[in-house]
């Protein structure tokens, strides 16, 4: 019926990882160690100014995802297609905005008129966009092979996020299809009231902002009669809950960590990028 | 006497629900962050700024302590499930900004709901975002004016997104949303 | 000591002037199967909130009297403690929904009790077998249809061992084959004896199948009667019906046989279709006469009355998939028209293709004389009114004025007229006092109002709505039907697709069954529900009248309803 089946999700959030082969060892680690060990090569990546640790970093962050994550068509394509298209795109858009006072020693790259576009600029531009990919790469490494409700429980059994947050996010992820579909029969009815009026981007956004509080009214309602549900369930009763999902934090976790750790202090020893 | 909790599941739900809506937003500006750094990087502020929106909804519309760190939170959690490409961005910008909106707030001892409070946070916001974002983009090599458009773009950027987040935690008040 | 002990309990929501239920008393032993009755608003859902503490615990709300489940109060026993004694089941499936599988589902609140692992999953299992859905525990509960959600609901109930189910219209969203998986379900449950149950529920026709007591609450939230189910409806018949209470169809049925005297004062009400079935048996010879009035009366309303929506070889993509295939219809000026079939059948693509909610292919329609495929919204607004399921989702503006004003607007039409036209609308729907509030903030019943009124404002020659009275109380349904009539003798052509055929065969001129996406049938409907098995090809089941009836004497039926 209308109201009451929402369209399907095409993500279903919960969907457990399709199990994973012994192989794919990323999938088998946990949420947290898979965040824990990039992070502080993410940190230092913000000051590096070289070209080469960035991409030290991305080939190791893209060999890691090849070996040890199930590659699908959208994560090739992610990889492979998007992360370079983007490189280049942010690499040539940066290399514009660079003081052309700060390169004009180098070689020109390309000269339009009067105006020159040096190959320090270019390098600038690209050590920036690489920098970004390398930053994103190893974002990556957990967050293909992490699914949502890993993560809530991870942050919960070993982060000491209250479980009270993290359930309701896990409620939440029910609203993502129902408030999608909402929105598109809210479109909808605005559109039969002759509320077309006006192409554009501003008669687009004044269009976009009728649509807010009727969605968000609709999306309140629903999630106060959600609470009511689960207050009726005990949810809250004591200050833990039975978890039957454990998401263990085993050797294997530390061994990544400490690896991964160790990795990144050798690249960063051996580029050393930072003039001091 | 069953305990009283500041944080009902009533308003863990609600900011949930914000923090969805608002998230769609969040999604948007995920998309159109990549294009806008290639073609104009000093506009990025203006995209970024949109993550104030959850708290800024939810501080407004419920006026509750502790909801804009939740909605934030919330927010990340669930786009982290629908793109986890992005877990660490999303749970970054929320513990942050979720932290300076109720640290401000917290600072009023929770009296105050005034536009003017939510803009102080988005200054606060807006400056803390350009730093680390200047230094991941290099921004000492831009030109100056660039520089200087760029740091302001993360204060403009923060204060009108504040600003629309408010006007909708008040259309809704209006509209009888929530209050009780 | 009863299960439950409610003692002169009044309850005032924050910001309400009066109490309702108000100075309510009754308690409720194991095994009791207790319907609660009552006209809307007279505080059904708030007793019910109240009687596992939600009220006032998570719900603001003043209490006075007491509620106790097995000795306890609801006031300060923590809503989580009294969960294990009293289960709840709310009316929307999808607002009870909180995790990922059916069997994290109904684990979830044995979580919550801290109960060991092993335990949980023991009951769990037990729960879901029970209702028939142990096979798809690992499935996502959106992939069940709203029947199987409302089941899995009951399995929660189930898991938590509670001695006391509160069910708050069950049935109300879901469609027959839904109200049937759930009522299958609960049967189940009763017929084992070991619990009670508190059931609210306006669809009395499958509640009777097991109900012991009724409890009927007044306008004014007070007890008004307290007793077997059966005597209750008999007994007090006239009572219920001036308060707005609904009665089973089988029970309307004989009274209106009773006034036209065709059966007498003594013989007891149906209350069942099987019961009407047996009362009325002895009446074939009078059917015949009904008969051919029926027929006169189909011929007389399709006469000559000109075509104002035509539809030629009609498809509609949806997606990829082709949903419609090849559409002929014809609605005439004038008549009420019903869209009907099973879920999935196209009824929704259909009416918004018609009214160009979704732009259909150019040269398929004619409505009142453009091609919705072509017309700009704006020519369309004023050629069709559409009102959605949920009004909210249609309004746009601050206050009922400028809801209303809206189209006029755009129309470019002047301060004088609109304020005019306006305010005739406001009065004719008696919303004159809310003229400033904010939409949202009308009461259901006015919000519907509003809705139609604002589609109705441009004056539109055909008003289309998509399942009106889906999800709403009958009396509210029974209002918008009174609407509709009206609308209808003023010349307006209504179309409406819905899932209630008692509705259809007693409301509608004429009818279009889908099946497939493609016409099954068509025609006035007096005839098309005096075709035997029409319905059921089209994946359909008729209201539980006239399947406890032959066609003969649905006849006389559909005679006395109208
Ligand atoms: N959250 C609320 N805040 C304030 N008043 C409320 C609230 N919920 C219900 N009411 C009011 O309390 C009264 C009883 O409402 P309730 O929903 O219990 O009626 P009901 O018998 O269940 O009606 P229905 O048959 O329409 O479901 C109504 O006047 C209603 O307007
Ligand atoms: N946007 C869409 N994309 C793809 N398929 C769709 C879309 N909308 C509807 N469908 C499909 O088209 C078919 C007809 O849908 P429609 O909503 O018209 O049915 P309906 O008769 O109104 O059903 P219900 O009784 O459930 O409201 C269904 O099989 C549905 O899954
Ligand atoms: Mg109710
Ligand atoms: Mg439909």
């Amino acid at each position: 019926m209308t109201a009451i089946t929402s369209p399907t999700a095409t993500v279903d959030p919960y969907a457990p990882g399709a199990p994973a082969p012994a192989r794919r060892f990323l999938n088998h680690l946990n949420p947290l160690a898979k965040v824990g060990a990039v992070l502080p090569a993410m940190v230092l990546l913000i000051f590096v100014r070289d070209l080469a640790t960035p991409l030290w970093f991305t080939a190791i962050a893209y060999a890691l995802i090849v070996i040890g994550a199930r590659l699908t068509a959208r994560t090739a394509a992610l990889l492979f297609l998007a992360v370079p298209l983007g490189v280049i795109a942010i690499g040539f858009g940066f290399s514009l905005w660079v003081d052309a006072s700060g390169v004009d020693d180098t070689a020109p790259f390309l000269q339009i008129g009067g105006w020159t576009l040096f190959s320090g600029a270019v390098q600038i531009g690209f050590a920036t966009a690489l920098r970004l990919a390398s930053i994103l790469a190893l974002a990556l490494i957990g967050g293909l092979t992490t699914t949502g409700p890993d993560l809530v429980r991870a942050g919960i059994q070993h982060l000491r996020v209250p479980y009270r947050i993290g359930y309701t996010a896990l409620a939440a992820y029910r609203f993502v299809p129902r408030f999608g579909y909402e929105l598109s029969v809210i479109r909808a009815a605005h559109r039969v009231r002759g509320q077309h009026g006006g192409r554009g981007p501003f008669a687009r956004i004044a269009r976009g902002w009728g649509y807010i509080v009727p969605l968000l009214a609709g999306a309140i309602r629903h999630a106060e009669r959600v609470a009511l549900a689960m207050d009726a369930r005990a949810f809250g009763a004591h200050p833990t809950r039975t978890e039957r999902h454990l998401v263990p934090f085993r050797t294997r976790d530390v061994v990544f960590i400490v690896l991964f750790i160790t990795a990144s202090a050798t690249i960063f020893a051996l580029t050393f990028p930072w003039q001091l | 006497m069953p305990k009283t909790r500041v944080l009902t599941t009533r308003v863990l739900l609600i900011c949930a629900a914000v923090g969805v809506a608002t998230g769609l937003v969040s999604a948007g500006a995920g998309y159109l962050s990549v294009p806008v750094s290639a073609a104009v990087p000093v506009l990025y502020g203006l995209i970024l700024g949109s993550h104030v929106l959850p708290g800024i909804v939810a501080q407004s519309l419920l006026r509750v302590p502790g909801v804009a760190l939740v909605a934030h939170v919330l927010a990340a959690l669930v786009s982290s499930a629908f793109a986890p490409a992005w877990v660490l961005r999303y749970i970054g910008t929320a513990l942050l900004i979720g932290l300076i909106q109720e640290g401000i707030t917290a600072i009023g001892r929770y009296r105050y709901w005034g536009l003017g409070r939510f803009m102080i946070s988005a200054v606060i916001v807006g400056i803390i975002l350009a730093v680390p974002i200047g230094l991941a983009v290099d921004l000492d090599r831009f030109e100056p004016w660039a520089r200087v458009l760029y740091l302001v773009m993360f204060i403009v950027g923060p204060v009108a997104w504040t600003f629309i987040g408010a006007r909708i935690g008040a259309s809704l008040r209006r509209a009888g949303v929530a209050t009780r | 000591m009863p299960l439950l002990r409610v003692r002169d309990l009044s309850l005032t929501h924050a910001g309400a002037t009066h109490p309702s239920p108000s100075d309510v008393s009754f308690d409720v032993q194991p095994g009791e199967v207790v319907l609660v009755l009552g006209p809307s608003g007279s505080g059904k859902s708030t007793l019910t909130l109240a009687l596992n503490g939600l009220i006032p615990q998570s719900v603001p709300a003043d209490v006075a009297g007491t509620v106790e489940v097995r000795g306890r109060s609801t006031v300060d026993t923590p809503v989580a403690e009294l969960s294990s004694d009293v289960a709840m089941v709310f009316q929307d499936p999808d607002a009870q929904l909180v995790t990922g599988t059916l069997l994290d589902e109904v684990a979830f609140a044995l979580e919550n009790l801290l109960l060991p692992v092993a335990e949980v999953l023991s009951r769990s299992e037990q729960a879901l077998r029970r209702v028939g859905l142990w096979e798809r525990r690992a499935w996502n509960p959106d992939r069940l249809s709203g029947g199987g959600r409302q089941r899995l609901a009951i399995a929660c109930a189930v898991a938590m061992g509670s001695p006391l189910i509160v069910l708050d219209e069950p049935t109300a969203n879901l469609d027959p084959q839904g109200i049937d998986d759930v009522y299958d379900a609960l049967t189940d449950l009763v017929a084992s004896g070991d619990r009670a149950v508190i059931l609210v529920e306006h669809n009395l026709d499958a509640a009777m199948r097991f109900a012991t007591r009724a409890i009927v609450l007044d306008q004014q939230g007070r007890l008004a009667f307290d007793g077997p189910v059966a005597e209750i409806l008999r007994e007090h018949t006239e009572e219920l019906i001036a308060m707005g209470v609904w009665l089973p169809a089988a029970t309307l049925a004989g009274r209106m046989l009773r006034e036209r005297g065709v059966l007498d004062a003594e013989t007891p009400l149906p209350l069942t279709p099987e019961e009407l079935a047996g009362v009325v048996n002895g009446f074939g010879t009078l059917s015949e006469r009904s008969e051919t009035t029926r027929i006169e009366r189909a011929e007389g309303g399709s006469k000559s009355s000109p075509m104002i929506v035509r539809s030629r070889n009609l498809s509609v993509k949806r997606g990829r998939a082709e949903v419609l295939h090849g559409i002929d219809l014809d609605i005439s000026a004038g008549s009420l028209t019903a869209i009907v079939g099973a879920n999935g059948a196209g009824k929704t693509t259909l009416i918004q293709a018609l009214a160009g909610v979704v732009p259909p292919p150019r040269n398929r329609i004619t409505i009142d004389g453009i091609d919705p495929g072509r017309a700009s919204p704006r020519d369309l607004a004023a050629r069709v009114g559409f009102v959605f399921q949920n009004p909210e989702h249609q309004f746009i503006a601050h206050t009922v004025f400028d809801e209303l004003a809206h189209g006029l607007r755009l129309r470019g039409a002047s301060d004088a007229e609109i304020s005019d036209r306006v305010g005739e609308m406001l009065s004719r729907f008696g919303l004159e006092h809310k003229a400033d509030v904010h939409p949202f903030l009308l009461s259901g019943g006015e919000k519907r109002r509003l809705s139609v009124g604002t589609a109705l404002i441009t004056r539109p020659a055909v008003l289309a709505l998509d399942e009106p009275t889906f999800g709403q109380d009958r009396a509210r349904a029974d209002e918008l039907l009174r609407l509709l009539k009206g609308l209808r003798s003023e010349g307006t052509t209504i179309v409406i697709v819905t899932h209630d055929l008692q509705l259809v065969a007693d409301h509608t001129t004429h009818t279009v069954v889908l099946a497939d996406g493609r016409v099954h049938a068509a025609g006035p409907t007096d005839e098309l529900f005096a075709t035997e098995r029409l319905f059921e090809t089209a994946g359909l089941r008729l209201p539980a009248l006239h399947r406890a009836l032959n066609p003969q004497l649905r006849g006389l039926l559909t005679e006395t309803t109208r």
